[in-house]
């Protein structure tokens, strides 16, 4: 077992190691991941009706450990079981990972959290590596420097690393947006049309009343009035063909992390785009993680890279054997500020983390497996 | 071997499967005791079961019957990849409901799932908890809010009243099944221009994890051609 390896890796890099139950409440869980996640984990509930589930993941669980500890600033490193429905592999499968939070200093920690992955994937027996970066700040700098309203870049921004989603969002964007307004109610057409926001604002709320929708349940008259104006006003905008060139010529991007500020910068340059502080935070964070001089390492940018997890804010990145094509990760991590605040911490927190996928690792018959059958492959080509 | 075909126990819709295999020339006969679940048919080789619809979709699933009439949104709503299990051969012409997302009238600035994506995403900014679905469709609900990639929500299941859960505020919004859109209406509710999950009607379904004999097979394909010529006329 590399249990006792890593207990000793842990210590080394001075995190204590929670002990987090196999057990774990769902409604914190579904609350933070969605409840698109239910479909994937193992649910169950005790007698009085409260619902629980076998720990799908460590990363909320020791966030929601640190919020009750109390602690400013702090390093969990774990390794247990999980369990989640897939369809390929087995159900249960143990994940070991480091999580940082509270770190201040953002770039120390996004390159100390890449370099304990490397180091742990080596401590674990893996070979040649291939590291894939990803930067959702870099991303929403492009969509801001274009010029985009307010409400199309967050909703591209959600879509990140989601390449499906995201192309229909550009679809939809490009194309005739048809808002309808045709269905409004008169009235609220006419004061929509006239610019009364007061008038638009008491329109819901009195219809609020009369439907018996508390306005302190979700939505109040006032958000919803002022999403109606911000629609009208797109009414007849969309995407430009020259925006949305610049947007997949970012997209493409998938080059060697050396050369890829050189890639950004030059894409800035030829479309005339800022793209502020987060280049400066990606210069710095590229600089940094080359001074760990990593052996046996590929390092890529890919600028489609990213979580659809919406808490995940800047730095990402995944492991996986190089000597493989088309591996399943090694490992995952990336930085999620976003998650404590969702978890309930009151305030932001910087956060960054990965989990090490250990059975992907220790299942060395699977590696060989693939190889034979490549060379099988080529031997049926040769024939051919 | 005999095949069983399995018939919803009870009102519309146990009528209207009567009078369907009536009209296709196939006698289905309950046992006298009015209150068996069992029935034999005119057609050789059938035994017919007498159960709830819901009860029907999950024995299909099962394989514990070769055919039956269902709604397909029970089908679908009992097990993800229904099709992988179920082969929905004829439909019925009856039975009607859509399965659809709506909200209240009072959000006038949504009409479409896209912009329902955005109000989900402004619940997690602003609010502490999630935008909350009021469903008993747990499985359709998941599967059309993935694939308009919609994460960030929660089911509060329904059992009943489903339409009344907004003004409740037991829920923000709600999926369910409607005919005529009255229900939704006098709740002041509004079904999405795009929030049609499935136009559900009674079908008549093989189940694909059954075992059939040769016989069977030709008995089945009896049955179904029979129906299917029935519905036709």
């Amino acid at each position: 077992m590399p249990d006792r390896k890593l207990e000793a890796f842990f210590r080394h890099a001075r995190c204590t190691t929670p002990d987090i139950g196999l057990l774990q409440p769902a409604d914190p869980i579904l609350n933070a991941a969605g409840e698109d996640l239910r479909r994937r984990i193992f649910m169950t509930a005790d007698e009085g009706g409260q619902a629980w589930c076998l720990r799908p993941e460590f990363t909320i669980p020791v966030c929601l450990r640190h919020i009750e500890g109390g602690k400013a600033k702090q390093r969990y490193g774990y390794v247990g079981k999980v369990f989640r429905h897939r369809t390929d592999e087995p159900h249960e499968f143990v994940q070991a990972g480091i999580e940082d939070i509270g770190a201040k200093n953002l770039i120390a920690a996004d390159t100390r959290s890449l370099s304990d992955c490397v180091t742990m994937l080596r401590e674990l027996g893996a070979g040649k590596l291939a590291v894939t970066t990803g930067d959702q700040a870099i991303f929403e700098a492009v969509l801001e420097s274009l010029g985009l309203p307010d409400s199309w870049q967050t909703r591209l921004g959600r879509a990140f690393g989601d390449p499906v989603k995201l192309k229909a969002d550009l679809d939809r964007l490009s194309g005739d947006n048809g808002s309808d307004f045709e269905s409004l109610d008169p009235e609220l057409r006419k004061r929509l049309e006239a610019g009364d926001r007061e008038g638009v604002k008491q329109w819901i709320a009195d219809k609020m009343e009369a439907d018996g929708i508390s306005p302190a349940s979700g939505r109040t008259p006032q958000g919803i009035a002022t999403r109606l104006f911000a629609k009208a006003e797109l009414a007849s905008a969309h995407l430009t063909s020259a925006q949305r060139r610049v947007l997949e010529e970012f997209l493409a991007l998938d080059v060697p992390l050396a050369e890829a500020e050189m890639q950004l910068w030059g894409l800035a340059h030829k479309y005339r785009i800022v793209l502020g502080a987060p280049i400066e935070t990606f210069h710095k964070r590229v600089a940094s993680i080359g001074k760990l001089e990593l052996r046996n390492v590929q390092l890529r940018y890919r600028a489609a890279f990213g979580r659809r997890l919406d808490y995940y804010t800047g730095f990402v990145f995944e492991v996986a054997d190089a000597a493989i094509e088309d591996a399943k990760p090694l490992a995952g991590g990336g930085r999620y500020d976003g998650l404590l605040d969702v978890l309930g911490a009151g305030d932001a927190t910087p956060a960054v983390g990965f989990s090490v996928w250990v059975d992907r690792l220790t299942t060395k018959p699977r590696k060989n497996k693939s190889k034979a059958k490549k060379k099988a492959a080529a031997r049926g080509a040769k024939r051919k | 071997m005999t095949v069983t075909l399995a018939i919803p126990s009870k009102g519309r819709l146990k009528e209207k499967t009567l009078e369907i295999f009536a009209s296709a020339g196939l006698k289905i006969t309950q046992a006298e005791d009015s209150r068996s679940y069992r029935g034999t048919m005119s057609m050789e080789g059938v035994e017919v079961a007498f159960l709830s619809a819901s009860e029907i979709a999950r024995e299909l699933i099962a394989g514990n019957v070769q055919i039956g009439v269902t709604g397909e949104d029970l089908a679908r709503e009992s097990i993800a990849h229904a099709d992988r299990y179920l082969s929905f051969r004829e439909k019925l012409g009856f039975g009607h409901a859509d399965v659809v997302v709506a909200v209240p009238e009072s959000w006038v600035d949504v009409d479409t799932m896209a912009d329902l994506d955005d109000v989900a995403a402004a619940f997690r900014k602003n609010n502490i908890r999630p935008l909350r679905i009021a469903t008993k469709y747990w499985q359709l609900t998941q599967n059309w809010f993935a694939d308009h990639g919609i994460a960030l929500y929660r089911i509060v299941e329904s059992l009943g009243a489903t339409e009344g859960a907004p003004a409740a505020g037991t829920a923000d919004i709600i999926v369910d099944i409607t005919s005529t859109g009255s229900t939704l209406r006098a709740n002041s509710l509004k079904i999405l221009t795009d929030g049609v999950i499935l136009q559900s009607q009674a079908n008549l379904v093989v189940s694909k994890t059954a075992k059939f004999s040769r016989e069977d097979r030709s008995t089945v394909k009896a049955l179904c051609d029979a129906v299917g010529s029935a519905v036709a006329r």
